[in-house]
This record gives C-alpha cells, sequence and structure tokens, in this order.
C-alpha cells in the first residue's frame, strides 16, 4: 500500500515537473537566455558605418537593447533616457554616448534605427548586425530575448531585458538600470560615471 | 406541438429575464468612469502605440472590460506586460477586470490598450476616440487625447506631488 502510495506522489511530481517545465522550454524561440552582465567590448553596425564599444573610450556610454516596433517598453526606456540626456549640460554632453541595439535585425533596418532614435534624442546611436553579432555583444551584457508570436495582429514581439547598462569612460560595466528608471537617477548616474574618467 | 410552443415561451422568459435583470441594475457602462486617458505619440514611420487610462468601477459587482475598438487603427487589442527576471514580456490579453469600488490602471510597462497599424500619424492636439465594450456589451466611448512621452512623464510627475500635496494634510 505504502508502495502505491510512493509510486503516485512520484508519478505527480513528474507530471508537475512536465506541466511546468516542458511547455515552457517548447513554445519559446530563445534566441539569448538572460544571465549575469559582464561587460565587454563589441562591434556592430550604425548608418554611418561600423561602431565599437572601444570607440567611445573616454565617454560613459548607455548601452540599451530593444527594436522598434516594441510599443512600450522601448519608448518609456528611451523618453526617460532622453530626457536625461536633456538635462545635461553641452560639456558632459560630449562626453556621453546612448547606443541602442535592435535584438530585431530582421524588422530594424539601420535608417529605422536612425529615424527611432532620432526622435528621442539627436545623440542616440542605433546599432545593428548580423543575428550573431548581436546575439554575441547581448551575452556580454546578460541580455536575454526572444522572438514570440503571441497571435496579436501587431505581428511577433520580441521579449527582451529591458535594462540600460551603464559603461564607465573606462570601458567597464559600472551599473545597471532597470526599467523605468527615473530621468534624475539616469543624470546622478551618468554624472557619477562621468567622475571615474 | 403545444409541448413546444411552452418551451419556446420558457425560453422567451428567460431571454426576457437575461436582457431585463442587467437593465435593472444599470450596465457595466453605467458604472465605469475614465480618467486621465491618454494615447502615445509614436515615432515617425512607427504605427503601433498604447493607450493608457484609469478605469473606475463605482458598482458593487466586479466589471469586465472585454473590447477596445477604435477607429484610429487597424485593429485594436487589450495587452499586458509582465517583467520575467528583468525580460519584458508583452501580451494579448481577454479581458481586464475592474474590481467593485476599485479601478483598473492602464500604464506604460503594465496593462495598455494596444492601437495596431495607426491609420495617420498621431500629432499633439489630437484626440483618438476609443469605444471600451464591458462583459454585458454595454459600452462607453472615450475622447483620448494624443501626447508626447515627454509630456507624459511631466504629466505623472505633477500627479504624483498632488498626491503626496494631499497626503500631508
Amino acid at each position: 500500500m505504502k508502495k502505491i502510495l510512493i509510486g503516485i506522489i512520484v508519478a505527480l511530481t513528474l507530471l508537475l515537473f512536465w506541466v511546468l517545465i516542458v511547455p515552457q522550454t517548447a513554445d519559446k524561440h530563445a534566441l539569448s537566455e538572460p544571465s549575469e552582465s559582464r561587460g565587454g567590448d563589441f562591434t556592430l553596425q550604425s548608418a554611418h558605418g561600423p561602431v565599437a564599444l572601444h570607440d567611445f573610450k573616454g565617454k560613459v556610454v548607455l548601452l540599451y537593447f530593444g527594436y522598434t516596433s516594441c510599443p512600450d517598453i522601448c519608448p518609456t526606456s528611451l523618453g526617460f533616457t532622453s530626457q536625461a540626456l536633456a538635462t545635461l549640460d553641452k560639456t558632459e554632453l560630449d562626453k556621453v554616448q546612448m547606443l541602442f541595439v535592435t535584438v530585431d535585425p530582421a524588422r530594424d533596418t539601420l535608417d529605422k534605427l536612425k529615424s527611432y532614435t532620432g526622435y528621442f534624442h539627436p545623440s542616440i546611436m542605433g546599432l545593428s548586425g548580423t543575428p550573431e553579432e548581436i546575439a554575441k555583444a547581448a551575452k556580454l551584457y546578460g541580455v536575454g530575448y526572444a522572438r514570440q508570436d503571441t497571435g496579436s495582429a501587431g505581428g511577433y514581439v520580441v521579449d527582451h531585458s529591458a535594462y540600460t547598462y551603464v559603461i564607465a569612460p573606462d570601458g567597464n560595466l559600472l551599473k545597471t538600470l532597470d526599467h523605468g528608471a527615473p530621468p534624475a537617477q539616469v543624470v546622478e548616474t551618468i554624472r557619477a560615471a562621468l567622475k571615474k574618467g | 406541438m403545444t409541448g413546444k410552443f411552452h418551451s419556446l415561451r420558457i425560453a422567451a422568459c428567460m431571454m426576457g429575464t437575461l436582457i431585463a435583470v442587467p437593465a435593472l441594475a444599470g450596465t457595466a457602462a453605467e458604472s465605469i468612469s475614465v480618467d486621465n486617458p491618454y494615447v502615445r505619440i509614436v515615432p515617425p514611420g512607427m504605427t503601433n502605440t498604447g493607450a493608457f487610462m484609469a478605469i473606475k468601477n463605482a458598482d458593487g459587482k466586479d466589471h469586465k472590460l472585454v473590447k477596445a475598438e477604435s477607429s484610429a487603427s487597424k485593429v485594436t487589442e487589450l495587452h499586458t506586460h509582465t517583467n520575467e527576471g528583468g525580460v519584458m514580456k508583452m501580451r494579448p490579453v481577454k479581458d481586464i477586470e475592474i474590481k467593485a469600488k476599485g479601478e483598473a490602471v492602464l500604464k506604460p510597462g503594465s496593462l495598455h490598450v494596444m492601437l495596431i497599424g495607426l491609420k495617420q500619424e498621431l500629432k499633439v492636439g489630437d484626440n483618438v476616440a476609443i469605444t471600451l465594450t464591458f462583459e454585458d456589451g454595454s459600452s462607453k466611448k472615450v475622447e483620448v487625447p494624443a501626447r508626447m512621452i515627454q509630456t507624459e512623464m511631466k504629466m505623472e510627475m505633477k500627479q504624483e506631488m498632488m498626491h503626496d500635496h494631499k497626503n500631508m494634510h
């Protein structure tokens, strides 16, 4: 009797495990899993040619991964950051570079990225690359993203990490800002990072 | 024959009751009010955007927003966001519950009305008409002003300040 009971418990546990784990891995087109953010150099394409992180040595870099058809999360992040950039004086602004890396290279052309980022702030640079190049850069920063077909008429969405990575003038990752970090906090972080340079 | 007629009569009575009861109690739309609605102006070339608002329910029972429609876009859907370990996931939802004497807050990074395929670019000063339909089929038309992201943030801060101010007294 006891053996049957244990058998049933084991079977139920396995069933629960299967229900919880299996469907998630089955319906997800994971392009990159979220992981620890270590930082590091990368080279991608901008509308004006190739751009590497080390090109901005001496500047504070704000790095964000998103996509232009993102209707809410990316505009909120970029809106807050652009508000912060608008608060900086010219000498400060000259030492800051915001980079927006697409996680949807299939739909985001370099021109589209340029007009999209320009809407928020003229200094923001949009970057793309091959899916492999983007995945490599994303991995360095622990960015997770996955294409999802949700059945919405708006086409597929790309789930993605919504952090802003703050890179110090020496190229090292300094801080990770949460999604929706208010402009005042972004300004404070930029100014603290500038002092490190 | 009479049996058939009888059951038809019962069905008619039931139908009548179904229609009459909600009418007596007032429709969902009658107890719903919408606060601070706005639709976000998107960068040039972008055709999808979100509309946000606080939907308040003065009724003693829960209601549900089941549909949103607008002539400003090709398709209008109800969506939400979830944050899973920093990864933001946007998904369509079947309905949005508005608790009795409570409210459902549609805001960036959370629940929103998604306008897909905007027929024309939104500018400051534009209004978008959105019709909200509730679980009993009743509906409410809301005039939603278009706002820039920067203005949204200022309005939110102002509201928070007003809120803090109120709390001080």
